[in-house]
């Protein structure tokens, strides 16, 4: 079936999916937050982090086109939210020494994060394998411009800001407490002078 | 301050939308800067366990 689409657009969908995948983690994190009131410590919050630098290569691919380039952003940002998520592996691994959160499917969100940065790492290197991606196509041919994709970044996008906005909210101006148990500017008033009540 | 990483990529995926490459590889950089330089001001937290 001849779709009319280049190999470079095939993969700019398959960024698109891999955008929806990483709002689902976000989503799923968010969700933990608000309905069950699992407020993320900082070391969450930096992993958070790391998925949506992840998100920012993903989304160059879909809007520019496939780059090696994009593909060493996700794998660098993957890096960093590996550290971050390795580090609190470690700090729990000892048998009977307690976890931080909640358990979802049998492993700790923390968990979870350096499994799925690794599948990251794993995916943008089999990604890589495929050259006839980075063929410049010539200046006057038009770009194909996915819906799906437009879609997966904005929603990526909004996640993001989402999360800067809870970040302030849990945390203020400052670093966060590393054992946090409530929203510092909603505890202590600041949300409600800010908005006048 | 924790939030940083966040309003950077923020405004990195805005950038890729307007079809900014190069302001968003720079914001990108500062968000990953910033996320890293914030690990290390907490890769000592103690999160409530005995180790």
């Amino acid at each position: 079936m001849d779709t009319g689409l280049t190999l470079a657009d095939r993969f700019r969908v398959l960024n698109a999916l891999g955008l929806l995948a990483v709002s689902a983690v976000l989503i799923a994190a968010f969700f933990d937050q608000l309905v069950f009131n699992d407020l993320p410590c900082p070391l969450c919050l930096l992993q958070r982090a790391g998925f949506v630098c992840v998100a920012a290569g993903l989304a160059l691919n879909v809007k520019f086109g496939p780059r090696p380039s994009h593909y060493a952003i996700m794998i660098l940002s993957s890096l960093a939210g590996g550290a971050v998520s390795t580090r609190q592996t470690l700090l729990h691994i000892i048998p009977g020494e307690g976890a931080y959160g909640d358990a979802f499917f049998g492993l700790h969100f923390y968990a979870w994060a350096l499994v799925l940065f690794a599948v990251c790492v794993l995916g943008s290197a089999v990604l890589l394998l495929f050259d006839g991606q980075f063929e410049r196509q010539s200046a006057d041919a038009p770009l194909h411009r996915p819906l799906l994709g437009t879609a997966a970044i904005v929603l990526v996008l909004l996640l993001a800001l989402a999360n800067g906005v809870s970040t302030v909210l849990e945390c203020g101006s400052g670093l966060c407490a590393d054992n946090p148990t409530s929203y510092q500017l909603i505890q202590d008033g600041t949300l409600n002078r800010l908005i006048g009540r | 301050m924790m939030s940083l990483p966040f309003f950077g990529v923020f405004l990195a995926l805005a950038a890729t939308l307007m079809g900014q490459r190069m302001a968003a590889l720079a914001l990108w950089v500062l968000s990953v800067a910033t996320m890293l330089v914030l690990f290390r001001l907490h890769v000592t937290d103690p999160l409530n366990i005995a180790l």
